[in-house]
């Protein structure tokens, strides 16, 4: 243990301290007149993209706080050519996320096999009644404008499969029943 | 009678009329800042009179320190708004028939020590004007009353350790 | 008939002064304070920087409801930030400003016992916050009451043995006749009574780290916990009239008050520069330092500082003599 310092080094000290955060720029955000700075990958809303939705119904058992409502029904496409199988769709009616009582775990967005949820880091949603928090459908929709690009991959990454699958189709000839 | 004299009866009146508030309040610290407002007053007698250097002490001394150390002793034993103030027993009679004798006393003394004094215009209170009595002609007794200052002093803290000794 | 137009213009200019000091101090004080904690202070009040931020509290003051608790004393509660306020305007009649301009110094009054006059007045202005502590009907602010009680007769006397020190050196207890006997070796001949002063001037203005009475984390406000609306602006525009009295004698007894270069012409400038320093040295006190314990602020005072200022005293005594 070293020796105990003199009698008032400490209120010097502090006072030295204080005198040098004065003189430095305060770190405060000037938030209403000022954007935040937000990190990557931060968590403020969800967005929907609806036509990737097929209502498998992962996120809404997933989420922790049942927080998801999905309603859908079924609809048919007839065949295209002659004794083909009629296509059956999953048309949405209803997508509901009560952001009351979300708790923003990412468990929805990660479960998604078909990348309809997304994260946007728009926070700003603050409503006066606890009724409007739960966004609907359209609403979620037009969150999906406020999603920012995908982080780029470190440089040096391996290229992920997706894309590379999607390069393989552009340049193979077309499979059959794509184009519609 | 000038105007000096009326504002030196007026300080007076103010001094008796706010003891007499003081004794007969029915709450202690009623009583204490009834104190201060006589203390006060008699700080301006002392003004009026050009005793300024007594004045300020005064104020600086009794208003400051030994009234707030009074209503610090009252804080200290007792709660605050309680019921009459001081315990009022049989003996009021005699004690007040004997604080009349003792009124009528010292009255008849100041009065006929000082009856005809007028209020001069010098300047005669100033800080050096005092230092130089004080330490001129009453060294003697200035020399005595430190003694005695300290005799209280030593015995306070005597009385002080013994008690929280036990 | 001109001595009574100078009388009424000099009283205006002191109650200007006691008006507008002490905001400028509060606004030092929340931009300083911001600052030293690494954030901005008030910037809305007023485009630039928030500077109306004391205006738009004052407003905001005089238009709040009046209440007063139904177990308080009602005289006492009433007159309590009125007794904490008057004597420091008071207090600002007797401190001299230094020459305006080849005129004579900008003074209300010059007394020849000033200096006992402002500390008198100081020790007046303690019955303020006891009497709001006693006539509260709370128990927090009883407490408090206390606090203060102990904490402002402590400090009275290193206080004024630290004045009476420099009156010595200077050999008058006129403000103006001190500051014209300054002379700068006194600034390291009467450091352990500066020190002294400004410490115990703090514990009389309890102000952190000497806030104990009001420590807001045990006694929700001490003596102003049931104040609100005018009078609490009253007892807080009472604080900063107090630092800047505080300042002010500090400047006057121990920094020289005017003296710097052309002080026949703008000594008044150095004056209230020197003050504005004084002043932020005790904003900085506040913002460094952790608030001191009861008994650490009674033990500070009897134990380091009375013997510490009659040590100036002693020190001083022989200097003059000799």
């Amino acid at each position: 243990m070293m020796g105990r310092p003199m009698y008032g080094v400490g209120l010097l000290q502090g006072l030295r301290v204080t005198l040098r955060n004065m003189t430095r720029r305060s770190v405060t955000a000037h938030y209403p007149d000022v954007q935040p700075d937000l990190p990557p990958r931060s968590r403020g809303v969800i967005a929907l993209q609806e036509e990737n939705c097929t209502s498998c119904m992962l996120c809404a058992r997933e989420c922790p706080s049942w927080c998801i409502i999905i309603d859908s029904h079924k609809e048919t496409i007839p065949a295209t050519t002659e004794g083909g199988r009629d296509r059956s769709l999953n048309v949405l009616d209803r997508f509901d996320i009560d952001y009351s009582i979300c708790m923003y775990c990412s468990i929805c967005i990660e479960v998604c096999p078909f990348d309809a949820l997304h994260w946007s880091p728009e926070f700003a949603y603050a409503e006066g009644d606890i009724v409007d928090l739960t966004h609907d459908m359209n609403r979620l929709r037009e969150w999906m404008w406020t999603v920012p690009a995908p982080q780029a991959l470190d440089p040096g990454a391996e290229v992920p499969k997706e894309i590379a699958a999607y390069e393989a189709a552009q340049s193979s000839p077309e499979i059959p029943g794509m184009a519609e | 009678m000038n105007v000096t004299e009326a504002v030196f009866l007026l300080f007076a009146i103010v001094a008796v009329v706010s003891a007499l508030l003081a004794m007969t309040s029915h709450q202690l610290v009623h009583s204490a800042l009834w104190l201060v407002v006589t203390l006060g007053s008699v700080a301006g007698c002392f003004v009026v009179m050009t005793a300024e250097f007594v004045a300020w002490v005064q104020v600086l001394v009794y208003v400051g320190s030994v009234v707030v150390l009074v209503i610090f002793a009252l804080m200290m034993t007792r709660q605050p708004a309680a019921g009459p103030s001081a315990e009022v027993t049989g003996n009021r009679w005699a004690a007040g028939a004997l604080g009349i004798v003792a009124a009528v006393g010292l009255g008849a003394t100041v009065t006929a020590g000082f009856r005809g004094e007028r209020i001069k215009g010098q300047r005669i209170g100033t800080a050096r004007s005092i230092g130089d009595a004080l330490f001129h002609d009453w060294v003697l007794g200035f020399e005595i009353l430190s003694v005695v200052l300290l005799a209280a002093l030593i015995g306070a803290i005597v009385i002080s350790r013994s008690g929280s000794e036990h | 008939m001109s001595d009574l137009l100078d009388i009424v213009l000099r009283c205006v200019i002191v109650v200007g002064a006691f008006m507008t000091l002490p905001l400028l101090v509060g606004q030092m004080e929340h931009k300083a304070m911001a600052h030293m904690q690494s954030r901005v202070g008030p910037m809305k009040a007023g485009a630039f920087h928030g500077w109306a931020q004391l205006v738009a509290d004052g407003v905001k003051f005089a238009q709040k409801e009046s209440i007063i608790p139904a177990a308080a004393d009602n005289a006492v509660f009433r007159l309590a930030p009125a007794v904490a306020l008057v004597p420091y305007l008071v207090a600002m009649v007797a401190i001299p400003l230094g020459p305006f301009f080849g005129q004579t110094d900008l003074i209300g009054q010059d007394l020849d016992l000033g200096l006992f006059f402002v500390l008198a007045a100081m020790s007046v202005g303690v019955l303020g916050s006891l009497m709001g502590g006693l006539g509260s009907g709370n128990k927090y602010s009883y407490i408090g009451g206390m606090r203060v009680a102990a904490q402002l007769m402590s400090y009275e006397l290193p206080m004024v043995l630290a004045a009476a020190s420099v009156a010595m050196a200077a050999g008058t207890l006129s403000l103006v006749g001190i500051a014209n006997a300054w002379e700068p070796w006194w600034l390291l001949a009467q450091l352990p009574g500066l020190i002294v002063f400004f410490t115990a001037g703090l514990a009389e203005l309890q102000r952190p780290p000497f806030d104990a009475p009001m420590a807001d984390a045990e006694l929700v406000m001490g003596p102003l916990t049931e104040y609100g609306g005018m009078r609490f602006a009253m007892f807080l525009l009472s604080e900063y009239a107090g630092i800047v009295v505080l300042a002010a004698l500090t400047s006057v007894l121990f920094l020289g008050g005017w003296a710097g270069p052309w002080s026949d012409q703008v000594g008044w400038i150095w004056s209230l520069l020197k003050i504005v320093v004084v002043s932020f040295l005790v904003i900085w006190a506040r913002v460094a330092y952790p608030r001191l314990r009861e008994d650490q602020v009674n033990a500070l005072a009897w134990k380091v500082l009375v013997p510490l200022a009659l040590l100036q005293v002693t020190l001083t005594t022989f200097l003059v003599v000799l």
